[in-house]
């Protein structure tokens, strides 16, 4: 702005409601304030990546499990914390997730299988669903082992019909 | 077309093509700040830009009148303020799993050590900067009338600032933490110094009381910790928030910036880019014409010296905000945010050593705990109080170094407070202290002779002596501030630097034995 | 007043210019990421992306598998091709998956960058064991029991070579190449982890049945008979095969050298020295490393003091032992073990709970073993007393003119009671824990060093000597004092004015000591005489033990 030469009686005769008299680019303000804007932009973006987390801090989801003497055939055995159950069948044991497939309720024994508390799902022994609202069967999970003692990866789904042996 | 021949869908289609340019109207409702006009709208529409005046005068833009630092002051606690909030996602105020948090920040959370590092330079800068913008004001005299009032909500402002960055202190829950606020609970405590003295603790305890409220439990733990969070992330920030909006907001009542008679006469012609205002009429007759008496509160002062505050007033002040923006950035890169061992309660950290800027009161606090850490702090922030109250001059306003003396007495006070403060620590260390020379000595004897003591009464005595030799009030306030800042500056020095384990002496850190 | 628009165009040019390092540096530059870029399972490559092992009950977040990315659990394609940071985990028999890094291997878990995790900065007290060190972590959970001196663990070797049973057993990875049912048989068990399941107790009974059934191969040749006490030795031994053969060789070295004389652990042994239940945990920042050469490790640390203790340790009263250095490797490898942990039930192994809630020991309970460990620092391997620098010399104790003349009563008090003030520790159960049984044990053992004296019988009465303390206590300082002091306190040789020393020894040992001296010591018999020293009549030695008597009293 001081680069413009403008007779001082043509500043004293101008209002200050009159816009200025020879609008003209103002490069240095203009590229102060957009640089000014693009860096706390580029802030801005740079810490909204902070609130999401790089790493859960949730357990490791393979742990070893030992099932409790005179487990009866079918009957479900859930490790204590776990989200997890094992149940012996003829053909070996298994890993059924008792996370409900809908909307992640625990789902709990019922006579014929399991049913979830919060919005009525069904399953099969075998994890199959019966009953909507949920979408699918509950998921097989990885299982190693063998006499009694496993190895359950709750972090790996399974084909169904995948066992341990007894 | 016109609209009668529209359909109703039509118009609708119309109106929602038009809205975006609708919507933008709505925001800036004056315009481009094309004109004098357009430019005041764009500040009195603003809320926040409406706690600025709408014109700024010429003076209060020189760059040496201010160096920016309330503003950066202002920026650094914003900066903090963001990360703060950012941090609060990750961090956990307890203490098994605070330390981890920390951790987690450093190592796992995007951009988390990065925000980490920048909170911690943020708040570290604020100090200074505070710091600082309290000596400006003080040494342009910007405090005197009608700005008295704004210069207590500054000291409002340092203490809560203090009291930000020391609550921030403990929330690592590393050794460094925990043990510097064991050291900060124990000078709450310490006017137990007093009333044990006198013997009347068992009837009227304010230091137990105090060290209570602070800790929330006999020992540093998880109560201490989540009545530090407290204080830290919602009462002494909501606090702050309030005092500063007061304080911007005193500014601009108080009639802006602080400035000398006769700057309208220094400042020269205005430059031939900026327009005249009130050419058209005489007088300001937009506020309270009905109530307030006389002209306007711009008494004695031509308004052709201000400029509209935007864009120019906003220039400076976005300029401050990213310099030190830019600042804490460079530091944040820099240097890592420290985190020390897990805090372990048995084992003490030697030295504990508190914040950099209570070293100075950690230095006092050797000789006695209540002197160094309640009674000294007190008595400076009372004194400062009082500093407007007691000048009631008016020459050297708005000026640096204004008044009586002026810089060479500055300068003489700045050698003379820097002298008597390495001295009295010097002789000290080199010479112990009372509880050397006389193990059994009451304490109470040492709480009032004590180098701190001995320091603070012969400023205050210099002082004296300039109020009479000057005969202004505002020549020994000069001295006195010079002293007290050099004081600290030479205090702080010696903790930061100079104090080892045990808080023994040393030349150098590179001599600490080596555990 | 364009400056202000200078000012901020530029200052803030300058801010993006960092933010975009900084987010370069966050993004791509990163060390893991740089590491998980360069790996690729079929050519593909991998997902960068942090990793880590979580394990609440043990409270650690290991992200260690971040950069050794093989080992993190579900990345079974990687590892399976992987070298360098993509290899797996080699077999151990606690899955990494199950219980993290940190908990075997230390280091800082939390963190992401190499120096950080392997713990080789300040400000983090739990630095990486060194790999030779690896299995000291161990003693974080486990309590490693039954564990003889060095000279029976190095027996039970020389016995499984002697009977051969190497032929088709592994042992520590020794051995086991023959099968004993023919080539096509199954193949013997390993036995280097078989103290963890304990020993079949039917081994040598099927062992014979199959010897006294083949006709040929290694069941003919390799095995035979084991005579009983071979038998014994070899079960204690295999007891001790727990997977960590350096760390039992380590505990086992502590056994030996005494260490249990002035060290607790777990609530037995002496309280002269510190305690040792978490030596393995000191934090290398609160050490002396000025006199340490070498590196600033906890290891290095402890090999320097075991060397010498008062250079490390200003009025360490721990002599320098004169250690070898492979003892003090291995008593080294033995201090970083010593880190014991509070654990959740389900990490509490059962040798801990064996050990703390019902008093299984750590060491075996046989003669040597006992001696080795709780004796021989002072009283010498041999029973012949020990003389360090600066110290009172601990007197020779597998003495046979000593034994012959101490009642088995006197010796077990002695024990018991120790010697309040001075070196020797009470070590009853209620004090530093031996329980009567291995306190006889020890004295059995005394006997059997020092030739098989055999005890004398118990004194029918305890105190009997009336004699003219006056002229004793004139003959007391003429031949006595110069070594046991002028009131009796040494310090040369054992003091006799201490209570209990006069309390538990009866007035026949008093004369028959006197009378008989010690061989092998400055204590010669003042029954008969020598050039230097006419012999004492009996009288006369009935009159120093009166002499002695008199401090008792005091």
């Amino acid at each position: 702005m001081n680069t413009r030469t403008r007779p001082a009686s043509a500043t004293a005769k101008r209002s200050r409601l009159d816009p200025e008299p020879l609008p003209r680019r103002d490069w240095i303000g203009i590229s102060a304030v957009a640089a000014a804007a693009g860096s706390l932009l580029f802030a801005l973006l740079g810490i909204l990546r902070l609130p999401k987390p790089a790493v859960f801090a949730s357990p490791s989801k393979t742990f070893n499990v030992t099932l409790p003497e005179g487990l009866a055939l079918g009957q479900p055995y859930i490790p204590p914390g776990r989200a997890v159950m094992l149940v012996r069948d003829e053909e070996g044991v298994f890993a059924l997730s008792t996370v409900c497939t809908h909307l992640g309720c625990l789902v709990r024994p019922a006579p014929d299988g399991y049913e979830c508390p919060c919005h009525g799902s069904r399953f099969a022994p075998d994890g199959a669903i019966l009953k909507g609202p949920a979408p699918r069967g509950l998921p097989w999970l990885q299982i190693d082992g063998s006499g009694g003692t496993y190895l359950v990866d709750e972090g790996v789904e399974v084909p169904v019909g995948t066992r341990a042996s007894l | 077309m016109a609209d009668s021949e529209r359909s109703g869908l039509g118009v609708f289609f119309a109106n929602l093509k038009e809205a975006p340019q609708r919507v933008l109207r709505s925001l800036f409702r004056s315009g481009p700040p094309a004109t004098d006009r357009s430019r005041s709208s764009f500040v009195f529409d603003n809320v926040f830009l409406h706690i600025h005046a709408v014109r700024t005068h010429r003076w209060s833009l020189r760059w040496a009148t201010t160096w920016g630092l309330g503003v950066a002051s202002a920026a650094a606690f914003l900066i903090a303020l963001a990360t703060g909030v950012l941090l609060m996602f990750y961090y956990k105020p307890y203490p098994e799993v605070a330390y981890d948090s920390i951790k987690d920040i450093h190592f796992v959370v995007p951009t988390g050590r990065f925000i980490r590092n920048l909170h911690r330079w943020a708040a570290n800068v604020m100090v200074v900067v505070v710091f600082l913008h309290m000596a400006r004001t003080f040494y342009t005299a910007g405090y005197r009338s009608p700005r008295e009032f704004n210069w207590l909500i500054g000291l409002g402002l340092l203490v809560t600032t203090l009291g930000l960055s020391f609550t921030g202190y403990l929330l690592p829950w590393d050794q460094l933490a925990y043990w510097a606020i064991t050291i900060g609970a124990n000078i709450a405590q310490s006017p137990q110094e007093l009333t044990d003295a006198v013997g009347i603790t068992e009837y009227f305890d304010p230091g137990g009381l105090q060290r209570e409220l602070l800790l929330g439990s006999d020992v540093v733990g998880a109560d201490a910790l989540i009545r530090f969070y407290l204080l830290h992330v919602m009462v002494l920030p909501l606090l702050f928030v309030a005092l500063l909006a007061a304080h911007i907001w005193r500014v601009r009542k108080d009639g802006g910036l602080a400035r000398p008679a006769d700057a309208d006469d220094r400042l020269g012609p205005p430059p031939p880019d900026t327009y005249p205002v009130f050419t058209e009429t005489p007088q300001k007759t937009y506020h309270l014409a009905a109530i307030v008496e006389g002209r306007t509160p711009a008494v004695d002062q031509s308004p052709e010296n201000t400029v509209p505050s935007m864009p120019h007033l906003f220039y400076a002040e976005m300029g401050v905000l990213m310099v030190t923006l830019l600042v804490c950035l460079l530091l944040a890169l820099s240097f890592d945010a420290p985190l020390k061992e897990l805090a372990n309660p048995m084992v003490p950290e030697n030295p504990a050593k508190a914040p950099w800027y209570f070293l100075g009161l950690q230095e006092l606090v050797a000789y006695s705990a209540f002197m160094g850490g309640v009674g000294i702090p007190t008595l400076v922030i009372i004194g400062l109080g009082l500093i407007p109250y007691l000048d009631r001059e008016t020459r050297g306003t708005g000026e640096w170094f204004g008044g009586p003396g002026g810089g060479r007495l500055v300068w003489h006070s700045t050698v003379i407070g820097l002298a008597a403060a390495v001295g009295i620590a010097a002789f000290a260390i080199y010479f112990g202290w009372l509880r050397e020379w006389f193990p059994d000595i009451p304490q109470l004897v040492i709480t009032f002779v004590n180098p701190g003591t001995i320091l603070a009464a012969f400023y205050a005595a210099y002082s004296l002596y300039l109020v009479r030799r000057y005969n202004s009030t505002r020549a020994g306030a000069l001295g006195l501030f010079t002293c007290f800042l050099c004081g600290f500056v030479v205090l702080t020095v010696i903790g930061w630097y100079f104090r080892g384990p045990n808080w023994d002496f040393y030349w150098s850190p590179a001599d600490w034995p080596a555990h | 007043m364009n400056k202000n628009k200078h000012l901020l165009l530029w200052s803030s040019l300058a801010v993006l210019a960092l933010l975009v390092a900084a987010a370069v540096e966050e993004n791509y530059l990163k060390e893991w990421r740089r590491i998980q870029q360069s790996m690729a399972v079929e050519g593909e490559p991998i997902d960068v992306r942090l990793r880590q092992i979580v394990i609440p009950e043990l409270g650690t977040t290991d992200r260690c598998v971040t950069c050794h990315v093989g080992m993190a659990p579900g990345e079974m394609a990687l590892a399976a091709e992987g070298t360098g940071l993509a290899a797996p985990h080699p077999f151990v028999w606690h899955d990494p998956a199950e219980f993290g890094c940190t908990t075997c291997h230390g280091g800082q878990g939390l963190a992401t960058e190499t120096a950080d995790a392997h713990g080789e900065v300040r400000h983090w007290p739990e630095p990486m064991l060194p790999g030779r060190f690896a299995y000291a972590s161990c003693g974080s959970c486990h309590t490693h029991l039954g564990v003889p001196d060095f000279e029976q663990l190095d027996f039970g070797v020389r016995l499984l070579e002697r009977h051969d049973c190497l032929a088709c057993h592994a042992v520590d990875g020794r051995g086991g190449t023959t099968r004993p049912f023919a080539a096509a048989g199954i193949e013997a068990p390993d036995l280097s982890h078989v103290g963890l399941t304990g020993v079949d107790p039917y081994w040598y009974v099927h062992h014979l049945e199959h010897h006294e059934l083949a006709d040929e191969g290694p069941w003919k040749t390799s095995f035979a008979p084991i005579d009983p006490a071979d038998l014994t030795a070899l079960e204690a031994y295999l007891g001790t095969r727990v997977g960590a053969p350096g760390l039992v060789a380590a505990k086992s070295t502590f056994h030996t050298r005494g260490c249990y004389g002035c060290h607790q652990l777990g609530g037995v042994g002496g309280d002269e020295g510190p305690d040792l239940d978490r030596a393995g945990l000191m934090d290398p920042e609160l050490l002396d490393f000025s006199e340490v050469p070498g590196e600033r490790t906890v290891a290095n640390w402890l090999a320097t003091h075991l060397h010498h203790p008062a250079a490390l340790v200003d009025g360490s009263q721990m002599p320098a032992m004169g250690l070898s250095d492979e003892e003090i490797e291995l008593l080294t490898f033995y201090m970083l073990s010593l880190r014991r942990e509070e654990r959740t039930a389900a990490f509490t192994p059962n040798d801990r709970l064996e050990a703390e809630r019902f008093g299984a020991r750590e060491f075996t309970t046989d003669g040597p073993t006992l001696y080795a460990a709780f004796c021989s620092a002072c009283h010498g391997a041999e029973g012949q007393g020990r003389r360090y620098p600066d110290a009172i010399p601990f007197p020779s104790v597998a003495n046979a003119d000593f034994l012959a003349v101490a009642s088995d009563g006197f010796l077990r008090e002695t024990l018991r009671r120790g010697r309040l003030g001075r070196r020797m520790p009470a070590f009853a159960a209620d004090q530093v824990g031996l329980t009567d049984e291995e306190i006889d044990t020890v004295i059995a053992y005394l006997r059997h060093l020092a030739g098989d004296v055999p005890a004398p019988p118990e004194p029918a009465q305890f105190r009997w000597v009336e004699a003219d303390a006056a002229l004793g206590e004139t003959l007391y300082r003429q031949h006595c004092a110069s070594c046991h002091g002028a009131e009796g306190d040494g310090p040369e040789a054992p003091a006799l004015d201490h209570p209990t020393f006069l309390e538990t020894a009866d007035d026949s040992y008093l004369v028959d000591t006197i009378t008989r001296g010690r061989s092998g010591t400055p204590m010669h018999g003042f029954g008969s005489g020598t050039p230097a020293f006419p012999a004492l009549a009996a009288e006369e030695i009935e009159a120093i033990v009166s002499h002695l008597r008199t401090w008792q009293e005091e």
